[in-house]
């Protein structure tokens, strides 16, 4: 992507966060005329910046609420909930459209479509129309109306676009002769068009004699770098009036006929011996040289500093030519010249290439696979580590060195240590505060709140807390949940409230806080709580519970149940929360992360509700299998397929059991036998194995049964268990069992040793 | 004898510096463009060529460094020399403009008759050119 328009986008993101924040502010304080002038600046910004690219429909919406909030600023109007309402519909519509552009760099489809709607809204309170589209525009072609554009300036404006391979959009705009009647102020239009370059009038070959200064006899040629959507814009009401070309250098060229840009004189430039003159240059190519080890892409700026070097040159009385500059030959360049003649005791300005060390803290923007991929060696290197203690008692028991073994072990323990750090070190760059995974809260509670005519007011404390990336991004799902069930059954309208001698506006409060390697995030309403009573009795309704187990369950264990499936509260179905997204999606969510979730409640008191997150994750999906009625684990990205066999297909080869497949010959390995587990030989059922690609090998499993594929959080062994090679480590399964997950590559080599 | 006089678009946002340099340079016969901040000199760098740009790095709307890529960029795309000054001088400073595509990277004050040879002497093959 372009660079600028990755900046643009940047910046976008900064001020769409800026307007939004700002709108949500002015709820609070209405009428401040600072932060309206905030959120305008935000607009206005964003609308300038926006068209510098192609995207008329992004730059015609950010217009139009531009002009909105502009009326807001100046008092004209006060801004009532539904403008806020439809600003920040423009805004989301315009951050989806950056989401686009950023993957595609155009703006979606039905932008155009879209964009008219919120439009129409947006200038519907400031007496706006629909815009109209303008007239369209001449496809390269040269109008004749050019002929009332200065030639001259034509001519260097063609030599100049020719070295920018850009163009210029020329415009002709003919007022129509009553257009003062109509409230048309052709003037004011042409002061307002953007980076306007060049202006002619047209005007009669001859005034009439009677001529009513009532009727616009004049009209204008222009050409100005205003982006599309501006120019249609700005004469939305007199699209009929203009007409547009783009024209490159070339075009214009031609249509000068050859006639070349004049050959202008030449001022000659001070230069010579004067000393003061060389220390100047050599601060040039000092500066020439910096920019170089920026390793400049840009043509544009590397063709400035092969001419800043060929001036330098000049004066220091060592002519340079540079043909085709790349950053190779420039830096040649300019250490030769620099090493030509004494270096001064200053050679560049301050702050230059050996600016001491760098003070303050400089974030630096990593790609995200980087970092991954960083973690993974980091895990390898755990995993290669383990090989020394193996290593030690080669050396002990095969080759007698008890002084060697002990060696080997210290290493290890030095090893292990740096090869621990090195891990946290990596999982602490992916770490991100909570606050990224709470932003899209406030609106979200502010919007359903006005929805459902609910007053609510957001606390948040410790969204400092760090986290995992994974788990922030992970969380916001559940966290969006929590906000909708609080919203539409847990917080009460305000009515209700009052009765209930409450404060009308409901408090949501949202606290994070590290605790081990786990963060906890509680989640908190006012609201009227969860009552046991009727929990038991609506899962009793739905099936849920017997009638015997409804009677037994203590409170706690009642509140619990509304994590179960199929479980809602709420009498009637809102277009919330309602539809299938219950609590339990909260919890399989959690779960999901190797969390928990706990809830407690006091009926009329509110409800607050605790996650338990781990700090960082790492998620393997692994195929469950089961070996000698236990459960294992098997790492997805190994399983190639699994098939069910005839016992008698499986034959021995040179003593390794083999099983053909599609005319392949597979081994086959017991995994039963290897892990020594109890086996029940079946003769007459059919066999499970799971083909694995291991070491670009394909290899048969046979297990007794497959089960489903799950998503785990994968923990390392640990402590004596460590050694255990042949595991890659323990999950967590939802039912609170302990997957052991296997490390197939060791399983094989154990495979091969068993024999 | 307009059009042989190299072109300078002095950009910052302080009115005084602006003025100041603006005088300096078209006393030294530059023609001076002025614009007081990164936003407005992008929208005349995309109307009028020029052959040297003197910019202020801190600047509201859009700062010097971002102008100066944008001057850079396919956009505008211009290999006119720039020399940027800026008011402080931190660690980095100078990193960051020759990164965005700066020729010389100043901290104020500049000599006046610096100021004049620097854009002499970075604009002498345009001058030449005509």
């Amino acid at each position: 992507m372009n660079a600028l328009l990755a900046q643009f986008l940047a910046e976008a993101a900064d001020l769409l966060t800026q307007i939004d924040e700002g709108l949500l502010e002015l709820e609070r304080t209405p009428g401040d005329p600072e932060l309206i002038n905030d959120v305008f600046r935000a607009a206005h910004t964003l609308k300038g910046s926006s068209g510098l690219f192609d995207f008329p429909e992004l730059t015609r919406l950010t217009h139009a609420a531009e002009d909105l909030l502009d009326a807001v600023r100046a008092g004209e109007l006060p801004l009532d909930s539904g403008m806020t309402d439809d600003v920040l519909a423009a805004f989301d519509l315009i951050r989806g459209w950056l989401a686009h552009v950023t993957g595609s760099e155009s703006l979606p489809p039905s932008a155009a479509a879209d964009a008219a709607v919120l439009i129409t809204r947006l200038r519907t309170p400031i007496g706006g129309e629909a815009a109209p589209e303008p007239t369209t525009v001449e496809p390269g072609r040269v109008p004749a109306w050019l002929a009332y554009v200065d030639e001259e300036w034509l001519a260097a404006t063609a030599a100049w676009l020719r070295t920018t391979s850009s163009q210029m959009r020329f415009v002709r705009y003919v007022p129509d002769s009553g257009c003062f009647f109509r409230g048309e102020d052709p003037l004011h239009l042409i002061r307002q068009v953007p980076a306007l370059a060049h202006l002619d009038v047209i005007e009669p070959i001859e005034w009439p004699a009677d001529h009513d200064e009532y009727a616009c006899l004049i009209g204008f040629v222009f050409a100005a770098r205003a982006g599309a959507g501006e120019i249609g814009y700005l004469f939305r009401y007199v699209g009929d009036q203009i007409e547009v070309a783009d024209l490159d250098g070339d075009a214009i060229q031609r249509y000068l006929s050859g006639e070349t840009g004049e050959a202008l004189k030449v001022a000659a430039p001070a230069s010579g011996d004067d000393p003061d003159l060389v220390t100047e240059a050599r601060a040039v190519l000092a500066a020439a040289l910096h920019a170089l080890t920026t390793n400049p892409t840009g043509s544009a700026h590397l063709i400035s500093v092969a001419n800043a070097i060929t001036n330098a040159a000049h004066v220091l009385g060592d002519p340079v030519e540079i043909r085709e500059p790349d950053v190779v030959t420039l830096t040649a360049t300019v250490t030769r010249l620099l090493g030509d003649t004494p270096p001064p005791e200053e050679p560049e300005g301050p702050g230059s290439v050996d600016d001491g060390g760098q003070v303050g803290s400089r974030i630096l923007k990593v790609d995200q696979a980087k970092v991954d991929h960083l973690m993974e060696l980091a895990g390898e290197l755990n995993v290669a580590k383990n090989s020394l203690p193996f290593l030690a008692r080669a050396a002990e028991e095969e080759f007698g060195s008890r002084d060697l073994a002990q060696r080997i072990r210290d290493q290890h323990a030095g090893l292990h240590r740096i090869a621990e750090d090195l891990r946290a070190a990596v999982m602490d760059i992916r770490m991100l505060p909570l606050s990224v995974a709470f932003a899209r809260l406030p609106r979200m509670i502010r919007d359903l709140g006005r929805r459902l005519g609910k007053d609510v007011e957001l606390v948040v404390t410790g969204d400092d807390t760090m986290a995992d990336k994974d788990v922030i991004e992970a969380l916001a799902d559940p966290l969006m949940h929590l906000v909708r069930n609080s919203l539409d059954h847990g917080v009460e309208p305000p009515g209700e409230r009052r009765a209930a001698g409450k404060p009308a506006t409901a408090r949501i409060t949202l606290d994070a806080i590290a605790d081990g390697d786990a963060v906890l995030v509680d989640f908190a309403d006012d609201g009227r709580g969860v009552d046991p009573a009727r929990v038991r009795r609506t899962a009793y309704d739905k099936g849920l519970i017997g009638a015997v187990e409804s009677r037994s369950l203590s409170d706690a264990d009642a509140l619990d149940l509304i994590f179960r499936p199929g479980f809602s509260t709420a009498e009637e179905i809102s277009d919330l929360s309602g539809r299938g997204v219950g609590m339990d999606a909260v919890r399989a969510g959690v779960e999901k992360l190797g969390g928990t979730v706990t809830l407690r409640s006091e009926p009329g008191g509110g409800t607050s509700i605790r996650l338990r997150l781990p700090l960082s994750m790492a998620v393997t999906q692994v195929m469950v299998v089961s070996v000698g009625g236990q459960r294992f684990g098997i790492p997805v990205d190994l399983v190639a397929e699994s098939v069910r066999v005839p016992a008698g297909e499986i034959g021995r080869v040179l003593h390794q059991d083999v099983v053909v497949l599609r005319g392949e010959v597979i081994p086959v390995v017991d995994l039963a036998r290897v892990l020594e587990m109890p086996c029940r030989p079946d003769a007459a059922a059919d066999r499970a194995i799971v083909i694995a690609g291991v070491a670009g090998q394909r290899v048969g499993l046979l297990v007794e049964q497959f089960h489903r594929e799950v998503d785990v959080l994968l923990k390392p062994m640990e402590g004596l268990l460590a050694y255990a090679d042949e595991f890659s480590g323990t999950a967590l399964l939802g039912d609170g069992l302990v997957l052991l997950v296997l490390n197939l590559k060791e399983v094989l080599g154990l495979a091969a040793r068993v024999g | 004898m307009t059009e042989t006089q190299p072109k300078v678009l002095v950009v910052d946002d302080a009115a005084t510096v602006r003025a100041y340099h603006s005088t300096l340079l078209t006393e030294a016969g530059f023609r001076v463009v002025q614009a007081a901040n990164g936003l407005e000199a992008v929208e005349t760098a995309l109307t009028t060529p020029f052959d040297l740009f003197v910019v202020d790095v801190n600047m509201p709307k859009m700062n010097g460094y971002t102008f100066v890529e944008t001057l850079r960029s396919d956009t505008v795309g211009t290999p006119a020399p720039v020399v940027m000054i800026s008011t402080e001088d931190r660690p980095g400073d100078a990193d960051r403009a020759y990164a965005a595509g700066a020729n010389l990277y100043l901290v104020k004050p500049v000599p006046p008759e610096r100021l004049v040879r620097i854009a002499r002497l970075l604009t002498a093959d345009r001058v030449a050119a005509r």
